[in-house]
């Protein structure tokens, strides 16, 4: 498995790996504009051959209220590539470049109410905290777990 | 600004903002106010026209531009204005025109001129692209974004070296340099540095690193940069300290392995044995040091050979099955192209079988007991490995039994799934899955595999079914918001469907969705032009401008348009009308009778369809959603010109998957059909080089030898002697006998155990001499040596088919005797039992 920087030849794999994981999906358009204003924010995982089969999608957000920070836009890895840790893999190195590029202090990401998978994943094992939930969130009106975690 | 009273222009210049802060509505009741006073003001006139185009009335928005510029031609402002109507409407050409017009009447305007080079840049004119920043940059040389336009102008016409002198000239003028590390300005300096590394000057580079290194945010780029200068000066000892802080940073990136192993020298193929050991020291201390990494893990299986790699696979494969890690098969799998080791994996695995059953652990000494969950990832590996070599029945076997073993879970299911599909049994297959799916139904990956299955046993109605599973409950289509949401991998199975069951309109329908998409993304990067200027993400936007000049070559294209091309060769030779495969061999009187049985057929179709799409509208109209008015795809078949058609899709092909033997393989179907000899000979000349052994090139030699001579004296001289310069490349030497040709291709493909060699063969035979019974039966002998041992390798399902698809269209009446031994080769193949 090797884990890499995302470039822009990886977007439209990427999509691919989101449309297959994840019922939250994005047009090309937005993940060229993640790599053309964060280029160092996102990370892809990469099998032997080379196919793109987990990815993070990461973001800052630049709200002037508040300080800023990082969030992570997308999370997924291709079920068939479980149990080697790719989700954290690609998300401590996301951190470390919202950390070290950007000098973010947290970063937030939303989850799915109904999704406890997920929500074990960011709180057991990735330590992020939830935070507060912010009612009918998605589109189709669930609510969702606000989730942060401080970088340091 | 044409002369308007006071109160007017101020009013033109409220509208003016209007258009600029997208406030369409009031500019357009703005311009309607200035023009009931002055009906015939132009520069007004247009831009209701531009407000009428945002506000979706595209007939009267052109309507009322041209109006405005036919009364005041002198007006920047009116051709702007037309300008950016047509750039709305994606026509770059002749926006171009018009802003070049408006660049005549007023040569520094600014705002034109910055328009002028964005289009200029999304055309690729990167000559004229620079000239216009140069323009800009002159007019306004305190504008960051103006030197940064004309650097990116000159490196992307090849000239960094310009490139970097401008990036300098700018560096030097600013005064005071952000003391801490500020973003923009880091990437800017990493821009330059990127030009100063293309320019191969690797020290020059390197020295910039040095200076720079205080303002650079991002450190990561910076240290990898210097790697890599580092190894390519020759500097090892510095590079593997630099690479080794990477690996420290990183423990799973290959890239840093990589130059690591090249610092200290071994980073070349054919390593000896001496150098093999010290390369998997190497790694042994690098997995003590970094744990958790699965990169120093896997890769020494690469490098490792004979009994090395016996002791590092046994190693690695153990813990992974003790940790159940599903993808090990298929990370394995990359290494059987090495067949000592394919060999090697496969002996380990089974004797990890063997003992599991016998002692509960990886071997038989006795020393540990694995969890029970060890038998079951083992089982599931050999499976696969079986599936690998397409012994069907060893893989269900194994397969089976770790279901047995663990009924729940999902990935034996779907590796069950595989092994079906593999053998040809695709509704089994697909029934497999979606248990697979029932047992996790929150869960879209396996939902999109069980939809992917269900398209590939052509159930068309139950993949849309169970692919919209996901989609939001507001959503008024769900099926066309896949194609929104540019689900590439559902449009292209699709169209694959329908193509298989000769559905052409709504397979092209497909395919040319997949363009479609293509061309958003190309139309994607047009805002970035002006927002990568001003964020300076400058590194990651010559990453884009590079992608879409390559983006057609990316698989999901490819395949759209081979398959595109394939439907419209078939529309071409077979139009509306014509009999179909099934009717080969009929009387007239069969054949008559079964036209009408399927028009009746069809009638039901019909209704049935219609109805189900009278629900369907009624159900998207509801909600909202826009119905699709030719589901059928007519538009595509209807067409007067397929060839055409498919020659647009072939076009990128030939530009960016030229190295590809299939474009030309395909252009020449094309051209011959087209009766365009000499286009067909360059194909034929393209693909010889691509591989002169290819099997379906024989076909088409032979196939253009035959055209050559019908057309006979009609040839044009020009084109004759061409094609008679080309000759002895073409048919190696053998002149015009194509008997000899065919025979000594045979005779040099015999070796090869080529399946599709054999197809080659027999077509051309049969072609050379039509109509024979002797070259019938001539051709049907070559397609039966299939079943001759030799031919094991490659006869493969799909071979196979192909093969009985050519006899069918020989007319042979060996086509049952042949299906009978195809059903033996593969017992759960649906398609030859009978």
């Amino acid at each position: 498995m090797n884990i890499r920087e995302a470039t822009l030849d990886d977007m439209i794999p990427m999509q691919n790996c989101n449309l297959h994981n994840l019922p939250e999906n994005y047009q090309m358009k937005y993940y060229f504009y993640h790599s053309l204003t964060w280029p160092q924010l996102s990370y892809v995982a990469e099998d032997e051959k080379g196919r793109i089969i987990g990815y993070v999608l990461a973001k800052l957000e630049e709200d002037p209220t508040a300080e800023p920070h990082g969030h992570i836009t997308s999370l997924s890895v291709m079920r068939t590539y479980r149990r080697l840790g790719v989700a954290e893999k690609l998300m401590t190195q996301s951190q470390n470049a919202m950390r070290d590029v950007f000098n973010c202090k947290f970063v937030s990401l939303h989850v799915r109410k109904s999704n406890r998978a997920a929500l074990q994943l960011y709180r057991d094992t990735l330590q992020f905290t939830v935070q507060d939930i912010e009612k009918k969130y998605y589109a189709d009106g669930e609510d969702a777990y606000a989730c942060r975690k401080t970088l340091q | 600004m044409r002369e308007l009273p006071q109160k007017e222009a101020n009013l033109f210049k409220q509208i003016l903002k209007c258009y600029e802060n997208k406030q369409y509505k009031k500019g357009f009741k703005g311009a309607e106010q200035i023009l009931k006073k002055f009906p015939e003001h132009g520069e007004t006139l247009a831009l209701k026209g531009l407000f009428l185009n945002h506000l979706d009335k595209k007939e009267e928005a052109y309507e009322f531009v041209k109006k405005g510029l036919r009364h005041d031609l002198r007006s920047h402002v009116c051709w702007h204005v037309f300008g950016l109507l047509y750039r709305s409407d994606k026509n770059y050409e002749e926006a171009l025109k018009c802003y070049s017009q408006a660049l005549k009447i007023d040569k520094e305007n600014l705002q034109i001129l910055r328009d002028y080079s964005l289009l200029q840049v999304q055309t690729r004119n990167y000559e004229g692209f620079a000239e216009t920043r140069h323009i800009l940059l002159e007019l306004r040389p305190q504008n960051r974004q103006f030197w940064i336009g004309l650097a990116i102008a000159y490196h992307m016409m090849g000239k960094p070296d310009l490139g970097i002198k401008v990036l300098t000239t700018y560096e030097e003028t600013l005064k005071d340099v952000p003391a801490k590390p500020d973003y923009e300005h880091s990437e800017m300096l990493l821009y330059h540095n990127l030009m100063l590394e293309e320019t191969g000057d690797f020290q020059a580079a390197l020295d910039h690193l040095d200076t720079i290194e205080k303002h650079v945010c991002d450190r990561i780029a910076l240290r990898e940069k210097r790697a890599r200068y580092l190894l390519a000066l020759g500097r090892q000892e510095d590079a593997e300290k630099a690479y080794r802080g990477l690996v420290a940073h990183n423990p799973d990136n290959f890239a840093y392995f990589d130059g690591l192993r090249k610092s200290i020298g071994l980073g070349h193929d054919n390593l000896s044995a001496e150098e093999e050991a010290k390369l998997l020291e190497l790694f042994k201390d690098l997995q003590k040091e970094y744990p958790r990494s699965n990169a120093a893990k896997r890769l020494p299986l690469r490098y490792a050979t004979g009994d090395a790699f016996v002791k590092v696979a046994d190693e690695y494969m153990r813990n992974n099955l003790r940790k159940g890690v599903p993808s090990l098969f298929v990370n394995m799998k990359t290494l059987y192209t090495n067949k000592e080791k394919a060999q090697a994996v496969e002996k380990l695995a089974l004797g990890y079988l063997t003992a599991l059953d016998k002692t509960k652990g990886f071997d038989n000494s006795g020393s540990t007991v694995e969890p029970p969950t060890a038998l079951l990832w083992t089982l599931y590996f050999v499976a696969q490995h079986y599936d690998f070599k397409r012994e069907s029945n060893e893989a269900l076997t194994h397969i089976n039994r770790a279901i047995e073993h663990t009924p729940t879970l999902v990935e034996l299911y779907m590796t069950k799934g595989r092994i079906l599909k593999h053998a040809g049994d695709y509704v089994q297959a697909m029934n497999v899955l979606n248990e697979a799916r029932e047992l996790d139904l929150q869960d879209r990956f396996i939902n999109s595999k069980c939809s992917k299955y269900m398209l590939r046993a052509d159930k068309m109605a139950e993949a849309e079914k169970t692919v919209v599973m996901f989609a939001r409950a507001d959503i008024a289509d769900p099926l066309n918001d896949l194609v929104d949401m540019q689900a590439m991998w559902f449009i292209l199975e699709a169209g694959e469907s329908h193509l298989r069951q000769n559905h052409l309109g709504r397979a092209l329908k497909r395919f040319h969705q997949v363009e479609k998409l293509f061309a958003d993304f190309t139309e994607d990067q047009f805002d970035f032009h002006m927002y990568c200027l001003r964020k300076m993400t400058l590194r990651a936007y010559i990453s884009l401008l590079k992608l879409e000049d390559q983006l057609r070559s990316h698989q999901y294209f490819v395949r759209a348009a081979q398959n595109a091309v394939q439907c419209y060769i078939t529309l071409f030779d077979k139009p509306e009308g014509a009999d179909s495969e099934e009717m080969e061999g009929m009387t007239e009187a069969e054949k008559k009778k079964f036209r009408s049985k399927q028009r009746k057929a069809e009638l039901k179709a019909q209704k049935e369809t219609e109805e189900k799409k009278a629900q369907a509208v009624q159900e998207i109209t509801k909600k909202g959603g826009k119905v699709d008015e030719d589901p059928e795809g007519l538009k595509y078949t209807k067409t007067e010109d397929p060839l055409g058609e498919a020659l647009k899709f072939l076009k990128p092909l030939q530009e960016l998957a030229a190295d590809r033997i299939e474009t030309h393989l395909m252009g020449f179907e094309l051209y011959i059909r087209k009766n365009k000899l000499l286009l067909a000979l360059k194909s034929l000349l393209k693909s010889i080089k691509i591989d002169a052994n290819n099997a379906t090139l024989h076909e088409q030699l032979v196939r253009f030898a035959l055209a050559v001579q019908k057309a006979g004296t009609s040839l044009k001289p020009a084109v004759k002697s061409v094609i008679d310069k080309h000759w002895d490349t073409l048919f190696q030497g053998k002149g015009k006998d194509l008997k000899a040709f065919t025979t000594g291709f045979l005779e040099n493909s015999k070796t090869l155990g080529s399946v599709p060699h054999l197809i080659s063969g027999a077509i051309a035979v049969s072609l050379i001499e039509p109509g024979t019974e002797k070259s019938k039966a001539e051709a049907e002998a070559i397609i039966f040596l299939i079943a001759d041992d030799k031919y094991i390798g490659t006869r493969s399902l799909e071979n196979v088919l192909v093969a009985q698809k050519t006899l069918k269209s020989l007319k042979s009446s060996r086509v049952q005797e042949f299906r009978t031994k195809a059903a033996s080769w593969f017992p759960q193949a649906t398609i030859f039992q009978s």
